[in-house]
C-alpha cells in the first residue's frame, strides 16, 4: 500500500467518523427535544432527571411526582422511539422500491401492503373486538398486510406481470379490490366506530408501550441490513433491468425478494402507527438531493431522515392542538407537501 | 359536630375495612385496594353518575364534555370547581399529568376500541377504569339495554368508592320514583317509538342496545328499531315509513335544534303518513336524558307522558 492510498482511506475512515458522529448527534437531538415537549409541561430538568434514574437508578435524587415519571417514561419515550422506527422504516422501504421499480412514485403504500394493513385493523376494530388483547390491532393489522402482499404476488404470476410498471400495476390493482372490501367492513359497523377507523388510517403513534418496541425492532433491523447489502444489486436494476441481468442478476426474482422484505417492514409498521403517508415517499427524494444516487447511501439516509422526520412529525402533532393528539398524517401530508413544493420550486 | 365527625369517622373506617373490592366491568374483573381518590370521568352523563354520588371531593376533573355539547345550567353547577382537562376524548398524557387513579368511561364515550386509552394501556400508569356498562357492547356480546344497565353503573360505583349504601339508597329512590311514573301506563297496546337523533339522507337512531330503547319500555312503549343488533346506527327511512311510528323521539343536542329535526320530518312528503307526524306527537330528549345516567328518570317521566293517548 503506498503512502498516498493509505492517506486516503485514513480520510475515507475519519469521514465516516465524522458522519456517523452527525447522525448520531442529530438523532439524539431529535429525541431529546420530542421527549421534553407534550400536552402537559413538564420542566426539561425533570425530564432528564427521570430518564437519567429510569436508567441508572440511584444517580439523581427523584424530585418529581409520580405522574410526571409515568408521562416520560411510560408514554413519551415509547412514542418517541416508536416514531423513530416506524419513520425509518417507511424511509427505507421507499427508497428500496423505488430503485427495484425505477418509480420515483413508489411508495410503501402504493403496493396493497397498506390497504391489506387497514382491512385487517378496521376488521378488528370494528367487527371482531380485541379478542387477542391490546395487541389485536396490530395482529390483524399485520396479518391483513401479509396476505394483501400474497394477493399482489399471486395476482403479478397469474397476470405475468414481473416488470417493474406491471408489479405497480398489479399492486394498485389489489390495493383497489382491498379497500373496497375494507369499506365495506366499515359500511357494515356501528358508525360511532368509524371515528375509531378514520383515526387509525390518519395514523398516530399513542399506542406505543416499552414492550411492544421489540416487533417493529425486530423485523427492521434485518430486513436493513439485507436490503443496505443488496445496494449493488438496487443500483444495477435501476439501471434497466437487461443491464442487471446482463451483469448476471436475476432480475423478476430479486424484484420480488424486495417487495417481500418491504412487505414484512411496511405492515409491521403500519401494524403499530396506522396509515402514515409521505415520509416512505418523500425521504428518498430529499436524501438523494444530499448523498447522491447510491442506494449504498439512499437507503441508510432515507431511514435516518424518516426516523428523525416523524419524530419531529409526532412532536408537532401532540403539541400543535394539546391536549388533543392531532392525527400524525395531518402533520407528515401538511409539511412534507408543502416542503416538497418548495423543494420543487428551488431546484427548478 | 363532633358526633359527626365521629361518625364519619367510624363510617369511613368501615368502608375500608370493605376494601379489596371487585367489580365486574364489561369482561374484565376489577379489584380495588382502595377508594380512588384521583378520579376523572369523561361525557356529561359519567360525570353526572359521579356527581350524584357525592363523589365530586374525589375527583381531579373531567373530559370530553365542551368538545360536542355545552354544558347545561344544572351541571356546570355541580363542577364549578373541577377543571376541564381534555374539551375532547382525553389521551394518556392528560390523563396521567392529572395524576389520576381512576377513569369512569365507555366505549365511544372517552375510549375508543384500539385507541390509545383503555384499561389495558391505563394500568402500567397505575389508572384504574369502569366502564359504562350500555357500551359494552362495543366489547362483545351483551343483553339488551335496560334501566338496569344504569342502575348497576351506580351501584358498582358506589362499591368502587366506599359508598355502596348511598348508591343503593339512590337507585331505590329512582326505583320507587320509576314505579310512582309508570304506576297508570298501560301496557297492553304500547305505542311505537322511533328515536331521531340526526341525519337528513338516512336517519341516526337507537337499536337494541342503546339507552333509549329501555327507556321507551319502561315508559310503557316499543321502539320500532329493537330488532336492530347494534347501538346507535344509520339506517335507511324506508322502515321508518313502513314501520309507522305513533311517536317520534328527538335527541336534542349540537348544531341542528329539535325544533329544526321536527320541521325536517314535517315538512318532507314521504314522511306525511306517518302516525306521529300527521298527529305531532314529538318527544324531545336532551343528549344527558338519553344516555345512561340519573336523568333518565326524568327522561322516562316524559315519554311517559308523551306516550299517554291524546
Amino acid at each position: 500500500m503506498t503512502e498516498a492510498t493509505a492517506i486516503a482511506t485514513a480520510a475515507r475512515v475519519g469521514r465516516r467518523a465524522g458522519v456517523a458522529g452527525i447522525v448520531v448527534a442529530v438523532v439524539a437531538a431529535a429525541i431529546v427535544l420530542a421527549v421534553s415537549v407534550g400536552a402537559v409541561p413538564v420542566p426539561l430538568a425533570t425530564v432528564w432527571g427521570i430518564a437519567l434514574d429510569s436508567v441508572a437508578p440511584g444517580l439523581v435524587t427523584p424530585h418529581w411526582t409520580k405522574a410526571q415519571a409515568n408521562i416520560v417514561w411510560e408514554i413519551r419515550f415509547p412514542r418517541v422511539l416508536l416514531a423513530g422506527l416506524v419513520g425509518a422504516g417507511l424511509g427505507l422501504v421507499g427508497g428500496a422500491l423505488q430503485a427495484v421499480t425505477r418509480n420515483k412514485l413508489a411508495d410503501p403504500h402504493l403496493l396493497g401492503i397498506s390497504s391489506g394493513g387497514a382491512f385487517g385493523a378496521i376488521a378488528a376494530l370494528m367487527h371482531t373486538g380485541l379478542f387477542l388483547g391490546l395487541l389485536t390491532v396490530p395482529l390483524m393489522a399485520f396479518g391483513g398486510a401479509l396476505a394483501a402482499t400474497l394477493m399482489v404476488l399471486g395476482v403479478a404470476r397469474f397476470a405475468g406481470a414481473t416488470s417493474a410498471d406491471r408489479l405497480i400495476l398489479a399492486g394498485v390493482a389489489v390495493s383497489f379490490v382491498i379497500m373496497a372490501g375494507a369499506n365495506i367492513l366499515i359500511f357494515l359497523g356501528d358508525p360511532r366506530a368509524t371515528h375509531t377507523v378514520v383515526f387509525w388510517m390518519l395514523g398516530g403513534l399513542g399506542l406505543a408501550q416499552w414492550p411492544h418496541l421489540l416487533w417493529p425492532l425486530a423485523i427492521l433491523i434485518p430486513c436493513a441490513v439485507w436490503l443496505v447489502a443488496q445496494s449493488g444489486a438496487l443500483n444495477a436494476i435501476s439501471l434497466g433491468d437487461e443491464t442487471a441481468a446482463s451483469l448476471g442478476l436475476a432480475v423478476p426474482r430479486f424484484r420480488l425478494q424486495v417487495f417481500v422484505v418491504a412487505a414484512l417492514v411496511t405492515g409491521v409498521m403500519v401494524a403499530f402507527s396506522g396509515l402514515i403517508g409521505f415520509v416512505g415517499l418523500m425521504m428518498p427524494h430529499l436524501v438523494r438531493l444530499v448523498v447522491g444516487g447510491d442506494s449504498a447511501r439512499v437507503l441508510p439516509a432515507s431511514a435516518i431522515a424518516g426516523g428523525v422526520f416523524l419524530i419531529g412529525a409526532d412532536a408537532v402533532a401532540r403539541v400543535a392542538m394539546a391536549p388533543e393528539d392531532l392525527p400524525i398524517g395531518i402533520v407528515t401530508g401538511l409539511c412534507g407537501g408543502l416542503f416538497f413544493i418548495w423543494l420543487m420550486a428551488r431546484k427548478r | 359536630m363532633l358526633r359527626l365527625a365521629l361518625s364519619t369517622l367510624i363510617l369511613s373506617s368501615t368502608a375500608a375495612a370493605a376494601f379489596p373490592v371487585t367489580v365486574k366491568s364489561c369482561d374484565r374483573e376489577v379489584t380495588f385496594a382502595a377508594p380512588p381518590e384521583r378520579a376523572i370521568s369523561n361525557d356529561v352523563n359519567l360525570t353526572e353518575m359521579m356527581l350524584v354520588l357525592g363523589l365530586r371531593d374525589r375527583m381531579v376533573g373531567y373530559t370530553g364534555i365542551s368538545g360536542w355539547k355545552t354544558l347545561d345550567p344544572v351541571m356546570r353547577e355541580g363542577v364549578a370547581e373541577l377543571p376541564e382537562l381534555s374539551a375532547q376524548y382525553p389521551t394518556k398524557e392528560v390523563l396521567a399529568g392529572a395524576g389520576a387513579d381512576f377513569f369512569f368511561a365507555g366505549w365511544n364515550y372517552g375510549m375508543k376500541v384500539g385507541g390509545e386509552v383503555t384499561p389495558e394501556t391505563l394500568e402500567p400508569l397505575g389508572i384504574q377504569v369502569y366502564e359504562l356498562t350500555e357500551s359494552c357492547i362495543h366489547l362483545g356480546p351483551k343483553a339488551k339495554s335496560s334501566m338496569q344497565d344504569m342502575y348497576d353503573d351506580l351501584l358498582n360505583l358506589g362499591t368502587i368508592f366506599g359508598v355502596g349504601d348511598r348508591a343503593a339508597a339512590l337507585v331505590a329512590g329512582y326505583q320507587a320514583q320509576l314505579a310512582e311514573i309508570t304506576a297508570g301506563v298501560d301496557r297492553t297496546d304500547p305505542p311505537r317509538v322511533f328515536v331521531y337523533d340526526s341525519g337528513e339522507k338516512a336517519p341516526f337512531t337507537a337499536g337494541r342496545y342503546a339507552m333509549p330503547t329501555a327507556l321507551i319500555e319502561a315508559a310503557g312503549g316499543v321502539n320500532i328499531m329493537d330488532d336492530l343488533d347494534k347501538s346507535w346506527a344509520e339506517i335507511g327511512w324506508e322502515p321508518v315509513v313502513a314501520r309507522n311510528p305513533e311517536v317520534v323521539v328527538i335527541v336534542n343536542y349540537g348544531d341542528v335544534t329539535a325544533e329544526q329535526k321536527i320541521a325536517f320530518l314535517k315538512e318532507n312528503p314521504a314522511f306525511a303518513d306517518i302516525d306521529a307526524v300527521r298527529n305531532d306527537r314529538f318527544v324531545v330528549l336532551d343528549y344527558v336524558e338519553a344516555t345512561p345516567g340519573p336523568r333518565n328518570i326524568e327522561a322516562v317521566r316524559k315519554l311517559a307522558r308523551g306516550f299517554k293517548a291524546p
